[in-house]
């Protein structure tokens, strides 16, 4: 996990993906529900084109 | 003639005293005065520093008490100082607005963000099949439940603001923000920075 403030009071929810991670899993950890997936692939959708294609390094926001 | 000087000047002191004592007029007039003083200075420190508004009045009474009992010394003790003590409260109240505005400023921008992340959340989570390993169920219907009254506290933090009343705003506002805090913590989110401590 990760944070990407600009301002101390940002409450945006950051998860950076490491080794391994889908999008499916990080759903499966902030939600309990992998199925769930969706509404992290349409949050981030600025910088995901596919949900299958994530990279290590990349901050997403979990809504 | 030098010798009987001093003797003199005691004597004069000792009957200026004794006038005092039993003279009303200089612990009157140090009553109005102070009197003066805190109605001049309480309009606006009475919203930011009710105690200390309270202190002078309260001191103000026992000089009014004392001319009652027309005890003129205790009544020119109590009430010379308060004056002063006026003044010096409304530095002190236009200290405490200013630093109410500021803890205003920073928490009517930031709470709002920190409420609609929590709700995000939580509309997440009622669709979920399972929730997280670090949430129960109990809990999560806790926070559920009180996020309409977090909001509702929000409408009054902001209307008490808008009615003037910064005292009650910020205070409504520290109490929305400890229980935004819990709530993400409950729901294992991260805190902001300027809503920790």
């Amino acid at each position: 996990m990760a944070e990407e403030k600009t301002d101390a009071w940002d409450a945006t929810q950051w998860h950076e993906v490491k080794k391994g991670d889908t999008l499916w899993k990080i759903a499966e950890t902030y939600y309990g529900d992998g199925s769930l997936y969706t509404k992290i692939f349409e949050a981030n959708r600025d910088k995901l084109k596919d949900p299958n294609m994530i990279k290590v390094g990349q901050k997403l926001r979990i809504p | 003639m030098k010798k009987y000087l001093k003797p003199m000047v005691l004597m004069i002191l000792v009957l200026f005293v004794a006038a005092c004592a039993s003279n009303p007029k200089p612990a009157e007039e140090a009553i109005k005065a102070a009197e003066a003083a805190i109605n001049a200075a309480k309009g606006e420190a009475i919203k930011y520093i009710p105690d200390q508004v309270k202190a002078l009045e309260d001191g103000l009474q026992a000089a009014k008490d004392a001319f009652a009992k027309k005890d003129y010394k205790a009544a020119l003790s109590a009430a010379k100082d308060l004056p002063g003590k006026a003044k010096d409260l409304a530095a002190a109240a236009a200290t405490k607005k200013e630093e109410l505005t500021k803890d205003w400023k920073e928490m009517s921008g930031g709470l709002p963000k920190m409420v609609e992340a929590i709700k995000s959340r939580v509309d997440i989570l009622s669709k979920s099949k399972k929730l997280p390993a670090n949430l129960d169920k109990a809990k999560f219907d806790e926070v559920k439940a009180g996020l309409p009254g977090v909001t509702q506290m929000w409408d009054d933090a902001k209307k008490a603001f808008s009615s003037g009343n910064l005292a009650d705003a910020v205070s409504k506002a520290k109490t929305i923000k400890d229980k935004a805090v819990e709530m993400m913590t409950t729901l294992g989110m991260q805190v902001p920075a300027g809503a920790k401590g």
